[in-house]
């Protein structure tokens, strides 16, 4: 006889139990793998936002750019920009170059002025590759028109501005002198940032260039490329061809704020993983250890019959194995179920973490965290068999024929 | 060497606690049992029937004495050697069948035999065998619990026989039967002693085994009483 079989033939011997038991075990399983699919889902998702939010999937910049702090506006600028970018987009992996110029500043309007962080950008590579023109709640996005200013809705709020008025920027150029230029807010953007949404100003490169009266210069050059996970490479393929004082960084190590919530997530889910397996795990010995002493005659008699002692752990653990495995392909499919069920659903989710809107449920299939859940509750199972299975195995024949 | 008795017990004794007490089982009891034995342990209950049976089905180990299988001195022997021992030298039937649920009658017969290795295809025939001379060869895809009382003795009977042992244990095993019922499982033993040379040790009460013996030792109070 197979001692699969016979394994099986056990674990189907006390249904209810086994239900129960394995019910708990698929009840981890999908725990497990929705939790998983749903971070990773978030982390997807928090990845592409960032690498949209004008970080890119590269950023090239002076060296000391990304060690330093700057004293005075563009102190590190890039004064050849445009060269440099001619040959990145070259790159056969670069998908969009994006020039960015970083100020701050005041902006006026009316009787009012408000300090903003301002970038200056190439309107069509923003819009290209980042997700920014897309938060446009009001007006549009950057144009031809080169006094246009798009403005976060919390800043216009605070400047009580909407499209169409006209306003007038402050800044200090690089040479330390105070210099104004007139525009006109032509959109407001929707900026998922909280905090950046209050003092978020996007300019044409042009007049952010003019405000600080430094043609040609850009703070730095964000790189998107046709697909993640190749920044590696492209960053040494251009590093090598653009050589200088030029540094990359990939928006790993540029987003802070990723990786503390990524931390933030994982901490958390790893310590429900821990009391999911507890629970399961005491579950599963329960369960055992019932078995075994409803056995105990059955298990004397096999003894007596010249069954080893290992024989009788291997039957137990065996049954652990078969109903771990089987319960892992009973939570795997109430976790697809429940997968299409949420996905479909179209429930929103609080924002996360510096997150202005909420966001569709979403859980995706992550093929790992199957393969990993399988491998805990089945070994779950295992280990929570072994312990009552070895005090079977080591059970006194004579008292075991005896046992009532 | 064949003049040698199969099992033989020298001052056998076994105590056993029950609650704060001591209980002698056994106070050193003297027995041979050779091939083609038929035999029965007779006495009261707490005579020692089943200690001594359990003592020399190697069940259970003594506390004084020895006991010799086929001249070879069993004391010391770690639990795996005893339960290869058993498995090939002894089968064993029970008050209370004690068969596997999970499996079949023929299942139930193969189950020693795939333990001490056999393939599956020959543990399978020769389970067919056995309960075709038991009598239940309509029976063998039964599983237990549609067995009636005797038939389930039959088929313990029958993984009794499964290794091709030379002594078979059986403790009371007409107890839990009516008494048509227990005369077949007697006529069938005696048969099997007859025709496969296998010696039965009976541990019992019932006066229809002791007529039945060839020979029995009357135990008393962990003692052999002298006739």
């Amino acid at each position: 006889m197979n001692p699969l079989t016979l394994a099986w033939r056990n674990v189907a011997r006390n249904r209810r139990r086994s239900l129960l038991t394995g019910g708990i075990l698929a009840f981890g399983f999908a725990s497990f793998t929705l939790s998983a699919g749903f971070m990773a889902q978030s982390f997807h998702g928090l990845r592409d936002s960032t690498i949209r939010s004008g970080i890119g999937h590269l950023q090239f910049a002076d060296a000391r750019t990304f060690t330093q702090s700057e004293d005075a506006p563009l102190q590190f600028g890039l004064k050849d920009a445009d060269a440099i970018m001619a040959t990145i987009a070259k790159d056969p992996a670069v998908r969009v170059v994006m020039p960015r110029l970083e100020f701050m500043g005041l902006i006026t309007a009316r009787a009012r002025s408000v300090p903003f962080v301002g970038v200056g950008v190439d309107p069509l590579a923003e819009k290209t590759g980042t997700d920014i023109p897309t938060t446009i709640s009001a007006g549009r996005w950057l144009d031809d028109n080169g006094r246009a200013l798009v403005l976060g809705t919390g800043l216009a709020r605070t400047l009580n501005v909407s499209v169409g008025d006209g306003v007038t920027l402050l800044a200090t150029t690089p040479e330390g002198t105070l210099n104004a230029v007139d525009a006109v807010v032509t959109g407001l953007a929707d900026v998922h940032f909280k905090e950046l949404n209050d003092r978020y100003l996007a300019a044409p490169l042009a007049l952010a260039q003019q405000l600080l009266d430094a043609p040609g210069t850009v703070s730095k050059i964000s790189v998107v490329l046709h697909a993640t996970g190749h920044e590696a490479e492209t960053a040494q393929r251009l590093t090598t061809v653009l050589g200088g004082n030029l540094a990359v960084r990939s928006w790993e190590q540029l987003a802070q704020f990723y990786n503390q919530v990524k931390m933030l997530y994982i901490g958390i889910f790893g310590f429900m993983s821990i009391v999911l397996m507890v629970v399961v795990f005491l579950a599963s010995v329960n369960t055992t250890l019932m078995t075994v002493t409803e056995r105990t005659r059955e298990i004397g008699t096999l003894r007596a019959l010249g069954a080893r002692p290992r024989v009788v752990l291997t039957n137990f653990v065996l049954e652990g194995t078969v109903l771990g495995l089987a319960a892992s392909a009973a939570g795997a499919l109430l976790s697809l179920l429940i997968s299409a069920g949420l996905n479909a659903s179209a429930i929103e989710m609080p924002p996360p973490p510096g997150v202005t809107r909420g966001i569709p449920i979403h859980v995706q299939f992550f093929a790992l965290a199957y393969v990993s859940a399988a491998l805990a509750m089945t070994l779950t199972s295992v280990v929570a068999s072994y312990f009552p299975a070895r005090r079977a195995a080591r059970i006194s024949i004579v008292e075991a024929l005896t046992h009532v | 060497m064949t003049d040698l008795p199969l099992l033989s017990g020298r001052a056998l004794a076994r105590n056993y606690r029950l609650g704060t007490e001591m209980v002698c089982a056994l106070r050193g009891v003297d027995i041979d049992i050779s091939r083609g034995d038929f035999m029965a342990l007779k006495g009261p209950s707490g005579s020692g029937k089943t200690t001594l049976i359990n003592l020399l089905g190697l069940l259970d180990t003594p506390d004084a004495g020895e006991l010799m299988l086929e001249g070879m001195n069993t004391q010391g022997l770690s639990e795996n050697m005893r339960a290869d021992l058993r498995r090939r030298h002894f089968g064993f039937v029970f008050q209370t069948f004690n068969l596997v649920p999970v499996l079949s009658a023929a299942e139930n017969v193969a189950y020693p035999m795939t333990l001490d290795r056999r393939s599956d295809r020959e543990a399978a025939v020769r389970a067919r065998e056995l309960l075709a001379a038991v009598g239940l060869a309509d029976k063998a895809e039964q599983r237990p619990d549609l067995l009636s009382g005797g038939q389930r003795q039959r088929v313990a009977i029958a993984r009794a026989l499964a290794n091709e042992p030379e002594v078979v244990f059986a403790d009371e095993p007409t107890a839990n039967l009516d008494s048509k019922t227990a005369d077949m499982i007697l006529d069938l033993m005696q048969t099997l002693n007859r025709e496969r040379g296998v010696a039965f040790v009976f541990a019992t009460h019932d006066p229809r085994v002791v007529e039945r013996a060839q020979r029995v030792i009357n135990l008393h109070d962990g003692r052999v009483e002298q006739p």
